[in-house]
């Protein structure tokens, strides 16, 4: 990547002119207060829920530049008329987008009188080829597990906008009554800034629910396996993790059983999700 | 699972990354931490009625408004002590004599239970006592 800085007219009274490659990283923190501090106990409770004086509000979003690379750019006396530098985008690198991470160049100009900031932002793609992909087992994130359920996928990675195919196995543990069964795809940042206090949470976003189907009969013994087709949104952000947040993508299978006091179960499984097209 | 691109030689390494809340820990001042260190509930009250433990809530938010908070928290601190006496002599009048009152009348309540217990399943009764009962 190249990147050419031309300005209009010279630029005169300059003392050092840096040109940085990197990215704007977006991210959640929490700027009032400690979060486990004695006067904020109760505020998390249900009696305070939306009260003046609680928690909400207590953390947003913010964003923080990460330079990769620092180049300084050759100024003659004191004047600068421009100059160029070439980058190369590192194998780590996060993908672009408004979840994440935005890539620029960014020209820092200190001078005797008004300083000149000035960015040029690219895009970078994840391809499929770009990862080393190691599986993780399934997570359990809802119900009792008296029915197991795995979400089987082809393969690991996918593009945005790709349609994902693979089934559900339900395996009952015991004889339980009939269920209903839907998956859907979801995103998760989790926020780990360098210097400030993390959020609880990081923001993300879920698709809507696919049903699969209703009346499964969940019998001791006998699994069963339900395909699936879940459509991932073409602007999907990729995986990826940066200094101050990172973004991870599932599937969750959800699944309710027709008895209500059975309860759900709930499994999700990550999988990751590249912007190259 | 971990998405881990593949090395390439002559690149800059990939920058540090920060903790999470929970890598974090429990996210509280230093006076409290020491307040909450302390294992005896009257020591807990004491540290958590000094000043320094009430000014040190104001902790964390940004400069201004920090010290307007400490300001009010001041302004709060006699209703703070008092609050916390308050709830010491309810704890010291009430809830303590009243856990060991509950205690002497479980142990004459389930007296019969425990002595068929003795004689029914002796190793288990003994088990029971060494794990349970403070000398």
């Amino acid at each position: 990547m190249q990147a050419i800085v031309a300005t209009d007219k010279p630029i005169d009274k300059v003392s050092v002119a840096t040109l940085e490659w990197g990215y704007t990283n977006f991210y959640r923190y929490r700027w009032a207060g400690r979060a486990d501090a004695a006067a904020a106990a109760g505020n998390d409770s249900w009696l305070m829920m939306d009260q003046v004086g609680t928690d909400a509000g207590s953390e947003k979003d913010t964003e923080d530049w990460v330079a990769v690379t620092k180049v300084e750019l050759p100024i003659g006396t004191s004047e600068f008329t421009g100059g160029s530098s070439s980058f190369t985008v590192p194998s780590w690198a996060p993908g672009s987008s408004d979840a994440l991470a935005r890539w620029s160049a960014r020209v820092t100009i200190e001078r005797g009188g008004r300083d000149i900031d000035a960015r040029a932002d690219f895009t970078v793609v994840i391809g499929t080829d770009d990862l080393q992909v190691t599986d993780a087992p399934p997570l359990r994130t809802g119900g009792d597990g008296d029915t197991e359920l795995d979400i089987v996928v082809p393969s690991l990675v996918f593009r945005a906008g790709e349609t994902v195919s693979g089934s559900v196995v339900l395996t009952p543990r015991k004889d339980m009554s009939d269920a209903e069964l839907g998956i859907y795809w979801c995103w998760n940042r989790s926020s780990h800034p360098l210097v400030r206090t993390p959020a609880a949470g990081g923001g993300g976003k879920s698709g809507q629910t696919i049903k699969l189907g209703k009346g499964i009969p969940l019998r001791d013994g006998t699994p069963i396996t339900v395909p699936f087709a879940v459509p991932l949104p073409g602007d999907a952000p990729p995986t990826g993790e940066a200094v101050h947040s990172s973004l991870t993508w599932f599937l969750e299978a959800s699944m309710m059983y027709s008895k209500w006091t059975q309860g759900i179960e709930k499994v999700r499984r990550q999988i990751v999700v590249v912007n190259a097209p | 699972m971990t998405a881990v691109p593949p090395p390439a030689p002559g690149e800059p390494p990939p920058p540090q990354r920060g903790l999470t809340r929970e890598e974090h820990g429990r996210d509280v001042s230093a006076a409290q931490a020491e307040a909450e260190a302390e294992t005896s509930t009257g020591m807990k009250m004491l540290k958590s009625m000094s000043l320094r433990f009430v000014l040190s809530q104001a902790e964390g938010y940004p400069v201004v408004i920090k010290q307007f908070l400490q300001f009010c928290l001041i302004l709060i601190y006699p209703a703070w002590v008092f609050g916390i006496l308050a709830m010491a002599a309810i704890y010291y009048a009430i809830l303590l004599p009243g856990y060991y009152v509950l205690l002497a009348v479980g142990w004459v309540v389930f007296w019969p239970l425990r002595m068929q217990q003795k004689k029914k399943n002796p190793e288990e009764y003994e088990e029971y006592r060494k794990k349970y009962w403070r000398r």
